[in-house]
């Protein structure tokens, strides 16, 4: 049978040993054009004008329309289940939206390990994960903790 | 946002709102598979876990799951068609000005939301305060706990958020007699 998802690659699996402190997350790159901005409106079901209508942003005191809280949270979640693997489990985590994502940015999404526990079941990770821009540098930090199973 | 023309007292707002919490109220439909897609697709996340549900089958989870993050989603009854859910509680606080800006949110996971789940949202009123920001000297500050559940009555997240609510810049020339900076 052909399947439509044959292209989804599955994610290397992430052990609680492969990891140190200090290891950096790779993460990936966004564009923000207008179709992503479009894309940020119907991923996140957030239709508050603010987001996607200029003039509605302009009214309100904004120099341009910001991306949404879904957006930038999805965006940080995706930096750390690419690189836990499947197994993997994001047990908690915040941010904060200090600086904001505008259409044209080119967002960089990544992240760094700052501390490692091990013990019976695998172990937790606490993440530093952040995005930013070349206009505006980190614009969301966020804070994260994983779990990671055992190699064996 | 309930924007109050006119005195606004924070202490009386304070007084009659921290603490308040809506009821258990179930999202309008169990998890499913083109929200995540959705979602996947805004941040170009091609994850199979969450879009290949042959490939999330073999998994430990048994199932596609929802990106973590998308658990509040999925708790609630989305935007269309319009609900009077009694999550909307944040949104009666009466507030100075009705623009809102999203700043802190912090949420542990503690299970997945597998398709097929059907989850359930309380929110509790925990903050409100006044605080100086560029657009607005005195804007409203308000923060909220929810408590996200399944069908089996489990703990599958809980979230809390910070929510900040100003005036235009006319509104605070007009109340506060100087434009805002």
């Amino acid at each position: 049978m052909t399947t439509h998802s044959s292209d989804l690659a599955p994610l290397a699996q992430r052990y609680i040993e492969d990891v140190r402190v200090s290891d950096q997350l790779p993460g990936f790159e966004l564009e923000l054009g207008w179709t992503k901005m479009a894309e940020q409106v119907s991923g996140s079901q957030d239709f508050y004008p603010v987001h996607h209508d200029p003039g509605f942003a302009a009214e309100a005191g904004h120099e341009s329309i910001f991306y949404n809280t879904g957006f930038t949270q999805a965006a940080l979640c995706r930096v750390i289940t690419d690189w836990t693997g499947p197994e993997g489990w994001l047990r908690k985590f915040r941010f904060e939206m200090r600086r904001m994502l505008v259409p044209d940015d080119i967002v960089q999404a990544r992240g760094k390990v700052i501390d490692k526990r091990v013990d019976d079941e695998g172990g937790e990770l606490d993440l530093e994960v952040w995005l930013e821009t070349e206009r505006s540098g980190v614009t969301t930090p966020g804070w994260a903790t994983v779990r990671l199973p055992h190699r064996s | 946002m309930v924007r109050v023309e006119g005195p606004y007292d924070i202490q009386a707002v304070r007084a009659e709102w921290i603490g308040r919490k809506t009821a258990v109220i179930p999202g309008r439909y169990p998890v499913e598979y083109d929200a995540i897609r959705r979602h996947c697709h805004m941040v170009e996340d091609r994850n199979p876990l969450f879009l290949d549900p042959e490939y999330a089958r073999r998994t430990k989870w048994g199932a596609v799951i929802a990106p973590p993050v998308m658990t509040r989603y999925f708790a609630g009854a989305g935007v269309w068609p319009p609900s009077e859910d009694g999550l909307r509680l944040m949104t009666e606080v009466p507030t100075r000005g009705a623009r809102m800006i999203n700043l802190n949110t912090e949420w542990e996971y503690l299970r997945p939301a597998r398709v097929g789940d059907h989850l359930a949202a309380q929110l509790i009123i925990t903050d409100v305060y006044e605080k100086t920001i560029r657009l607005d000297p005195r804007s409203v500050w308000i923060e909220t706990e929810q408590r996200i559940t399944n069908q089996d009555g489990e703990l599958v997240a809980l979230g809390r958020n910070t929510l900040c609510t100003h005036r235009t810049p006319e509104q605070v020339e007009q109340e506060e007699g100087a434009r805002p900076q």
